[in-house]
């Protein structure tokens, strides 16, 4: 490959590399094993350069890093996180120095990013393309490989199993 | 539009992926109707909180580092052919193997001080303990204008840091560390999957000495001293590709003083 193509890519695909490592993150529950993953992905996508015409650059390469975030997976088949983030959170709930409100706020968060890591990954990773990445179903739909529709449904059953777990879909007295 | 077709679409109506008319339809249709109304706050709710409280995340320079270090490899998309090494580099690594083999091996044979060792002893530790998560770096950034000046005031010697992204060894940072009693200055660099760690302080014998190399542990130990600075540089990496990185250090730091 000439050094001209490899500038073209690390010019429009490196500026997604936030978002390509933001989902690896999400979808392998591990910061180091994402950094495998997605610069394994990075070096696949250069090599499959040549089949990039036109169109969205971070769909494209989102693509490609799902896939071997999956990839990755089936070989290492392990539970090994059965609860993703226990003492750290544990820790972070309890450090007296924090005002109460920041407190509060860090441990909504780390409930947060349990109950989203608890996920299954086919409505976790609808759920991240949407809410964290901010794509839309057409993008969506070619990322994960599905109808439009499904991605429809399942992002409504992702978000049901989220509400009922965040509580948010308790009846309020009034 | 009844409940049952406002359920099927408020999830797109949501997230704005409905057409103008069905988007008309089911606002007309929660205004009417308690029940899809409450289903829509929640939704609303839920969306909210995912999209305020689920962290986007950034790329670790140290990622940055490593995808950039392979970009720079020539044989990275090439994995069938023989990598084409430039002839340049090899003469420099080869001069390097020879000088280490004519003079550094045998020194270091003949006389390895107990001062030599614990040095030894020390850097591999150093090295070792800087793999683990966020032990590598203090400062960590890729251009040698931020980890330079970063070592003033807090090392009585201020440390070679070229760029070398050019020749596949990004930068990747720097840190302070404890060798042989004393702090000593850290810079880090790349090379695909594997970090270099090179080490310098201030050396209490004034002489030079050409590189001279040891295995321990799985790992690769050079040391060598130069206009009164005591070098080390420890890696994972191959023996030829750490002379070659060596090499190219060394070049620049003759350019740089």
């Amino acid at each position: 490959m000439a050094q001209r193509d490899v500038e073209r890519f690390e010019r429009i695909v490196l500026p997604h590399l936030d978002d390509a490592y933001t989902l690896a993150r999400y979808l392998l529950r591990d910061e180091h094993d994402a950094q495998d993953v997605v610069q394994d992905a990075v070096l696949r996508a250069l090599r499959y350069f040549d089949g990039y015409r036109e169109g969205d650059a971070r769909a494209w390469l989102l693509t490609i890093v799902r896939n071997c975030c999956l990839t990755w997976q089936r070989r290492h088949r392990s539970d090994r996180l059965a609860v993703p983030f226990g003492d750290e959170v544990i820790e972070r709930i309890s450090d007296s120095r924090e005002t109460d409100t920041r407190a509060i706020e860090r441990s909504e968060r780390a409930v947060l990013e349990r109950v989203v890591a608890e996920l299954p990954t086919e409505f976790r990773e609808v759920i991240v393309l949407r809410e964290v990445e901010g794509l839309s179903y057409k993008e969506i739909s070619e990322v994960v490989g599905i109808p439009m529709g499904t991605v429809m449904s399942r992002l409504a059953r992702a978000r049901k199993r989220l509400a009922s777990a965040l509580g948010l879909d308790v009846r309020e007295a009034s | 539009m009844r409940c049952a077709d406002c359920h099927d679409a408020v999830n797109a109506f949501v997230d704005g992926e409905l057409l103008a008319d069905e988007q008309r339809d089911v606002r007309e249709h929660l205004a009417t109707c308690a029940d899809c109304r409450r289903e829509h706050e929640v939704l609303v709710a839920t969306t909210r909180t995912l999209k305020e409280g689920l962290v986007r995340h950034r790329a670790p320079d140290v990622l940055k580092a490593r995808i950039r270090s392979a970009l720079a490899q020539p044989d990275t998309f090439a994995p069938a052919a023989d990598p084409p090494r430039r002839s340049w580099m090899r003469l420099v690594a080869a001069g390097v193997v020879i000088a280490a083999a004519s003079s550094g091996l045998t020194v270091a044979t003949l006389r390895q001080p107990f001062a030599q060792q614990r040095a030894t002893t020390d850097v591999l530790a150093s090295h070792i303990r800087s793999l683990m998560p966020g032990h590598l770096v203090d400062i960590a950034s890729t251009d040698q204008h931020n980890v330079k000046p970063w070592f003033n005031g807090r090392l009585d010697l201020s440390p070679t840091v070229p760029r070398l992204d050019s020749l596949g060894f990004p930068l990747i940072g720097g840190r302070i560390d404890y060798v042989a009693g004393h702090p000593v200055a850290a810079v880090v660099y790349g090379r695909r999957q594997h970090v270099i760690n090179v080490f310098s302080w201030p050396a209490a014998d004034a002489s030079a000495l050409a590189p001279s190399t040891s295995a321990e542990k799985g790992y690769h130990l050079v040391h060598w001293r130069n206009a009164g600075i005591e070098m080390w540089a420890v890696s994972d990496l191959n023996l030829a590709e750490l002379q070659q990185f060596i090499a190219a250090l060394e070049r620049s730091d003759s350019t740089t003083r």
